[in-house]
């Protein structure tokens, strides 16, 4: 598969799954993102629930075992971790031009 | 307490069952009829929120009911099989208001509930299609009796084997009434959930 075609990532799913480089569950996943985007992207649960659903569809994530059935804990995969540099490229030119032609005239 | 209602949008459906709760009826029970059961209580002012999803089995289930507990809200009803789930904020736990985030999974439950209503519309429209009676013509009460010359008869031998069949008749008819009835309430379900998503999407 190609994985350029998941590109761009909404905000929400590139906070998800920067998260996810932790494994974690929904709920602690949902606390990260809050707290790596300094309060200001919240996910609200039917929201968060839905993305894990399409992540695993996707196949860029993965349960991992874990003692709390109830709270199922995810991780990347290898595709996934391959999209997520993918996007930091992506992200990463975005800026680099941004520099020089918004704000590099002076 | 039973009530009978029909919606077809959710946001109608969550404002529904906050009107009922001020007036002191709080929602037990809801089946995909239309038929909601309430208990009585007191009177509160409520702020239900409905997802709409369904689950391959019963593990995967609670652990989405685990994720909204954590987050601060109450699953209220909802099976794994019954699609609509109901889900109240839990009182002093932090959440956020709403249980979506953003547009496009507030509006993904309109995209789920008319892909359900159209695979129950077509499993309804083929029962119904079984259903039909034998040599039924659409329309024609008539055609339902199946009493050799009963509609040449007169009289009281007209009413005597008129009467003795209408049971019959009504066993024959009434799984069609039934199965139409569903069959519509679903193809209108899928078709507005349809134009809701597409229409807020788009």
């Amino acid at each position: 598969m190609n994985l350029n075609k998941l590109l761009p990532l909404t905000e929400t799913t590139f906070y998800i799954m920067l998260s996810l480089i932790e494994p974690s569950h929904g709920y602690a996943i949902m606390q990260r993102v809050e707290e790596l985007s300094n309060n200001k992207v919240r996910v609200a649960a039917g929201t968060m629930y839905g993305a894990i659903d399409n992540l695993l569809k996707q196949k860029l994530i993965c349960e991992v075992p874990s003692n709390d059935k109830r709270r199922r804990v995810y991780t990347l995969t290898p595709e996934g971790s391959e999209v997520l540099k993918l996007e930091v490229g992506r992200i990463k030119h975005l800026v680099a031009i941004s520099e020089n032609l918004v704000l590099g005239g002076n | 307490m039973k009530k009978f209602k029909f919606i077809a949008d959710f946001e109608g459906e969550e404002k529904y069952l906050n009107q009922m709760a001020q007036k002191g009826l709080h929602l037990k029970k809801y089946n995909s009829l239309g038929v909601y059961t309430f208990k009585e209580g007191k009177p509160k002012n409520s702020s239900y929120r409905i997802d709409y999803r369904q689950f391959p089995n019963g593990a995967k289930f609670d652990e989405y009911c685990t994720l909204f507990e954590d987050a601060g809200w109450r699953h209220v009803y909802g099976t794994p099989r019954s699609g609509a789930q109901y889900f109240l904020p839990i009182p002093n736990k932090a959440q956020d208001g709403d249980i979506f985030s953003d547009t496009e999974s507030r509006m993904g439950r309109y995209k789920r509930f008319a892909t359900q209503s159209t695979i129950s519309f077509i499993i309804m429209l083929a029962y119904f299609i079984i259903a039909i009676p034998k040599d039924f013509v659409f329309f024609d009460i008539r055609s339902l009796y199946y009493t050799e010359g009963l509609w040449g008869m007169t009289g009281s031998m007209f009413w005597k084997a008129f009467l003795f069949e209408t049971p019959f008749v009504l066993i024959r008819v009434i799984p069609l009434l039934v199965v139409g009835y569903m069959a519509t309430i679903y193809a209108y379900g899928a078709i507005k959930s349809k134009s809701l998503y597409t229409k807020n999407i788009i």
